[in-house]
């Protein structure tokens, strides 16, 4: 009797173990679900593919698209979530890097700083109706007019 | 106190018209994607496009200080007293014409103590064309024509954008004297960028004019407040080799100035009409942010030769020796502290004054500063910022001359308490 209850309160716990481990599992996936996706107008999608040049992008030393257009840059404010976690994930920087390199030049007059929107929503509709530009929205949705910077 | 009032009232207003403009910039929409736009939302954004022209922009900031201080005036009178002394507005235009030419210009309005006198001064801090020679992946090289900032350190640049640097009052190598000479050069500029993998390497070169007609210098030469021409300067030029790594998180920068000027008298029998000034200086700079801890160190050299300075005065060529380290911590994003030791020596070879004090019977703090800063900063919204700090001051050689005009009466060791408020767009 004793040994059965062991071993029942030693199946309740490793159940209990796998059902954490179960909801740590769903829970990092729906963290990637929801990473930001870098998107780009459909007139230069495919025209950069090599996630390194989004730092450069972003930090306005590159300024042109292969095609010799000029990029237009579009971001959200420094305060957004989507925002911060953009900037970590996909540039490997930090908003306030960011920030002082845009500042040098807006305040300097020897760069334009992106172009801010206010919602993720804004941004979307920005990057569909606005030629050779770039921006990111806060998770990947399958939409044939969504153009991502890593597409095929 | 009644003038006090009047301007932190027109200060208040500025505030409330900018706050106006801004609020639809400080909302954030973390909406979903899905049902983003309409087809009705389409067309409006087609109109609007058209209207919109996306190679202008402009851009602005404020800024108002308040200062409350022991001993000795600071930015007007906040000696044991409340000065809101330093008002900081500007306003920029930037206009890419053609692929390699663009045009950028930017106003200053700024109100700093006795420098300015109470109504403050509007100058233009930049007008530039910027002709880009050479622009690939790898970097670029153009020139610029016209008033140029010259790169010094990490914060000249921007230093009257409160935005830009760490605390209110900037490090002592940057102090207020020495700012009107070290801001900008009528002339041109070189460019160049190098992009590597392991980090990106930007050069500039500024040749010309820079402007030497400022009171503060003349009277930090002359220890007379009465002389009655100016400084005027010759060719100059300014340069810096700056060097950055993994996006920023570390900084390098080596930043070199000569800087030329003569006095031009008022009159025929004006004493000082022979004098030259010449000033070469030096500073390394090194800078490390990461997401929570920021440390910054600047070290400089400053030769300066005064020649000629009027009959009986021998000349003189003090070495300045200036450096700080600081470190700062982010609370969390929007939130952080700043602790600093800044050092000022005038004249290496007088570290104490002692042998100033011998020959001129001025107070030997007039050659020495140490400072210890402690600053709060509260970035409100990306564009509102508030803060908060702390000076123990011992020593007064980086003090504005003319907030402080009777020398004999400047305090060794003091305090600073400021508070500012800034906006920008």
């Amino acid at each position: 009797m004793i040994v059965h209850f062991i071993n029942k309160n030693t199946a309740q716990k490793q159940q209990r173990k796998s059902m954490i481990l179960l909801c740590i599992v769903l829970l990092l996936n729906a963290g990637v679900l929801n990473a930001a996706e870098v998107i780009v107008s459909a007139n230069v999608v495919g025209q950069l593919k090599d996630t390194h040049k989004l730092q450069a992008i972003f930090s306005l030393r590159t300024l042109y698209w292969p095609n010799g257009e000029k990029i237009k840059v579009f971001v959200l404010p420094d305060n957004s979530a989507v925002h911060k976690e953009f900037v970590k994930e996909k540039l490997g920087m930090f908003p306030h890097q960011l920030r002082r390199t845009w500042n040098r030049m807006t305040y300097t007059g020897t760069g334009q700083p992106p172009i801010t929107v206010d919602s993720v929503a804004e941004m979307l509709d920005k990057i569909q109706h606005t030629d050779n530009a770039i921006g990111y929205i806060d998770r990947r949705v399958e939409d044939e007019s969504i153009h991502y910077f890593n597409a095929p | 106190m009644n003038r006090f009032n009047t301007l932190m009232l027109r200060n208040i207003l500025y505030f409330v018209c900018l706050l106006s403009c801004s609020v639809c910039a400080q909302e954030i929409d973390t909406e979903s994607v899905i049902g983003a736009s309409t087809q009705e939302d389409n067309k409006l954004w087609e109109g609007a496009k058209k209207a919109w022209r996306d190679d202008i922009q402009f851009h602005g900031f404020l800024s108002q200080g308040l200062f409350s201080t022991s001993g000795n005036n600071v930015y007007g009178k906040s000696k044991n007293s409340v000065s809101a002394g330093l008002t900081e507005i500007g306003l920029n235009i930037s206009y890419r014409a053609l692929k390699n030419l663009s045009f950028a210009a930017q106003g200053l309005y700024r109100r700093a103590g006795a420098t300015t006198g109470d109504a403050g001064e509007v100058t233009l801090d930049f007008g530039f064309v910027d002709l880009n020679l050479l622009n690939l992946q790898e970097g670029r090289i153009g020139v610029r024509g016209g008033r140029i900032k010259n790169p010094w350190g990490l914060y000249n640049e921007t230093r009257d954008v409160a935005f830009t640097h760490p605390t209110i009052i900037l490090p002592l190598t940057y102090f207020e004297r020495s700012r009107t000479l070290m801001l900008a050069t009528n002339g041109g500029q070189l460019y160049a960028d190098y992009n590597t993998s392991l980090g990106n390497l930007s050069f500039k070169f500024n040749y010309g004019w820079v402007n030497a007609d400022d009171k503060n210098i003349l009277t930090a030469i002359t220890y007379d407040p009465t002389a009655s021409g100016h400084l005027k300067s010759k060719p100059s030029f300014a340069t810096q080799l700056n060097y950055e790594m993994m996006g920023g998180t570390y900084i390098f920068a080596l930043s070199y100035a000569d800087l030329s000027m003569s006095y031009q008298a008022k009159n025929s029998g004006d004493p000082y009409a022979q004098m030259k000034a010449n000033i070469e200086a030096f500073m390394v700079s090194g800078q490390y942010n990461g997401e929570t801890f920021s440390f910054v160190g600047e070290y400089s050299l400053r030769w300066s030769e005064f020649t000629d300075i009027r009959l009986g005065v021998a000349d003189t060529s003090p070495v300045s020796e200036y450096w700080y380290v600081q470190a700062g911590y982010r609370f969390v994003d929007d939130f952080q502290a700043t602790l600093r030791y800044d050092s000022a020596v005038q004249n290496i070879n007088d570290k104490s004054g002692q042998v100033f004090h011998e020959k001129t019977g001025l107070p030997a703090q007039l050659t020495f500063t140490h400072d210890i800063t402690f600053g709060l900063r509260w970035d409100i919204t990306p564009v509102w910022m508030i803060r908060a700090e702390y000076h123990r001051v011992h020593g007064a050689t980086t003090i504005n001359l003319l907030d402080n005009p009777d020398f004999s009466k400047i305090v060794k060791n003091w305090n600073i308490y400021a508070l500012q408020v800034a906006f920008r767009f």
